[in-house]
């Protein structure tokens, strides 16, 4: 153990108890909470998904009214978008950023405290709305109006929930901007950095260009409702596409917020089972540089039916397939990483593997929704629910359980129990087909979105999918256990524990010291990313 | 006495995190208000 780290050790005083979490400063504990909320949030955005998926196993009505089924959709987007996915992936970035870069903590340890504890009320007063007259928001999570604006009660408090929500990922932005601008350790220059790292500097731009869109949209939303303005009412000469418009020029991004942290975090995993080091590390980070540049300007893909000028469709669909290009260098790098290497199959490189088979399929389904006149097929169908649970399923959230399983011996200081793990990939990879895999056909077939009733043609892949989705949500229950035996034992874990790992973070201790680095270490080539 | 020169680099350090922060603060509030403001003169 080195000298700093037995200094540090002795300095490590800080509050036991609820003190510690409500109070902290530190980064690993604020990437605890994080993660514990974002799993929090999995579980109550799975369950609203596990009412939907009741209620469709059978046509006609049977546990739910129509109503309460639409607030289950826009919940369970709102949750498991601005509650778990986002959340978890800055759990990732808290914990890992200054263990990868060789500094201390984060920049700035007060704000990243209150950028946590501002999610909790913000999902407190989310959720609180389904108790209110009116019951919750059922406009869908898009909240387009004028629907939006029928909502009752719960209207201001939605819109002041996300308002949380955007305070805290801009928060979280700047802080992991002001990190890795301001405290690398000597010798780690931005082409020395890992790929985790870089996919969060691109997206923490990313959040600080578009999370502020979606809070204006919100708030004019508000306005028209209670100030008497008219920007998106018609009857005031208001236009309620201009909204569309807005949102989505928020929302296309904020799909590359969600899913760019998840490639960093296979451009990990990868090449430590493969033990070779990344293919064309460079061409990533320009890869991830021109997806998150891009994605600024292909936002009308999302609304090809409302109605827009030729050349528009045609700009927004060209803009939209030139994405695949550097998504395709990813996925090119990764198996060219894989390709010839010792590779072996441990829990992170299951799901890793997985990912890049899956998302790639979400990919493709993504290709065949930028054809504006296929779109116009596809709109508002089931084949759009399985394209971007594909994307967000299989890709983001496969990648946050292969980097749990990846770090977690790191964080804990115990092996997980490899046999579990194994059990958790199969039964989810496997569930999860089942689920989403025929949304392909029941969309294809003309199966509309936000829906509680359908025709009877579309009830044999509807049950297969519910069956699906069942077995999928269980599943994760294992996860939970895995996590909870890991933490309270197991075998001891090495510093470096895997045999192909690079990068500062196996340099520390397992578990690492209360504060990361307090004498920042010399990279060179050898010890920066692998 | 002479300065501590780790001192000055924390120092200086803590400048820039500051000047970033309140860079980036500014850029997303302009962009927040910006968006709605801009919305007057459309249409």
């Amino acid at each position: 153990m080195s000298e700093a780290v037995i200094h540090e050790e002795h300095h490590d005083h800080h509050p036991t108890g609820i003190k510690r979490w409500l109070f902290t400063t530190n980064h690993k504990d604020i990437g605890t909470l994080y993660l514990c909320f974002s799993l929090l949030m999995f579980f109550v955005g799975g369950a609203m998904a596990l009412v939907i998926r009741a209620e469709l196993f059978e046509p006609g009505l049977q546990f739910v009214q129509p109503q309460f089924f639409n607030s289950m959709t826009t919940l369970h987007g709102l949750v498991m978008i601005f509650g778990a996915i986002m959340p978890g992936l800055v759990g990732f970035a808290n914990w890992l950023i200054p263990m990868m870069i060789g500094a201390p903590d984060m920049a700035l340890p007060r704000m990243n405290n209150w950028s946590f504890w501002i999610l909790p009320f913000a999902f407190t007063l989310l959720l609180g709305t389904l108790l209110m007259p009116g019951g919750g928001p059922a406009g869908g999570w898009t909240m387009y109006p004028p629907l939006m604006l029928q909502t009752g009660d719960a209207f201001p408090f939605v819109i002041f929930a996300v308002h949380m929500m955007g305070i805290s990922s801009v928060m979280g932005a700047i802080n992991i901007i002001a990190t890795i601008f301001n405290m690398r350790a000597p010798g780690m220059t931005f082409m020395r950095l890992p790929l985790f790292v870089w996919t969060w500097v691109i997206t923490a731009f990313l959040l600080i260009a578009a999370m502020p869109v979606l809070a204006g949209a919100v708030t004019m939303l508000l306005t028209d409702k209670f100030f008497g303005t008219s920007f998106f009412n018609a009857a005031g000469g208001g236009d309620p596409v201009m909204y569309q418009h807005v949102f989505w020029f928020f929302g296309h991004p904020e799909v590359y917020i969600m899913i760019l942290p998840a490639f960093g975090i296979i451009s990990q995993i990868i090449p430590t089972f493969s033990r070779k080091p990344l293919f064309g590390y460079e061409s990533m980070v320009y890869a991830t540089a021109a997806i998150a540049f891009l994605s600024f300007f292909v936002w009308a893909h999302h609304m090809f039916t409302v109605g827009m000028p030729l050349v528009g469709e045609l700009f927004f669909m060209y803009s939209t397939m030139l994405i695949a290009v550097p998504t395709g260098v990813k996925v090119f790098n990764w198996v060219a990483t894989m390709w010839k290497g010792s590779m072996t199959f441990e829990t992170p490189m299951l799901f890793a593997v997985a990912f890049v088979v899956l998302f790639t399929i979400g990919g493709f389904s993504g290709l065949m929704l930028a054809m504006a006149p296929a779109d116009f097929q596809y709109q508002d169908t089931y084949f759009v629910v399985a394209h971007f649970h594909y994307v967000l399923v299989t890709g983001s959230a496969f990648a946050m359980m292969g980097g749990a399983y990846y770090w977690l011996p790191k964080w804990t200081g115990h092996m997980y129990d490899e046999t579990l793990g194994k059990w958790h990939f199969w039964l989810s990879a496997i569930s999860v087909n089942v689920l989403y895999f025929p949304m392909h056909f029941l969309g294809l077939a003309g199966m509309p979105r936000r829906i509680p009733d359908y025709n009877v043609q579309f009830t044999g892949w509807n049950q297969v999918a519910t069956v699906g989705g069942f077995i999928f949500g269980f599943s994760q229950l294992l996860f939970v256990y895995l996590v909870i035996k890991c933490i309270r034992g197991g075998a001891k874990a090495t510093d470096n524990v895997w045999e192909g790992a690079h990068g500062l973070e196996w340099t520390l201790p397992s578990p690492p010291p209360y504060h990361s680095f307090t004498t920042p270490p010399q990279v060179t080539d050898a010890t920066a990313h692998s | 006495m002479d300065p501590d020169p780790r001192r000055d680099d924390e120092e200086q350090r803590a400048k820039k995190i500051r000047r970033t922060a309140i860079v980036l603060g500014i850029v997303a509030l302009l962009f927040y208000f910006g968006f709605i403001f801009s919305h007057f003169w459309v249409g």
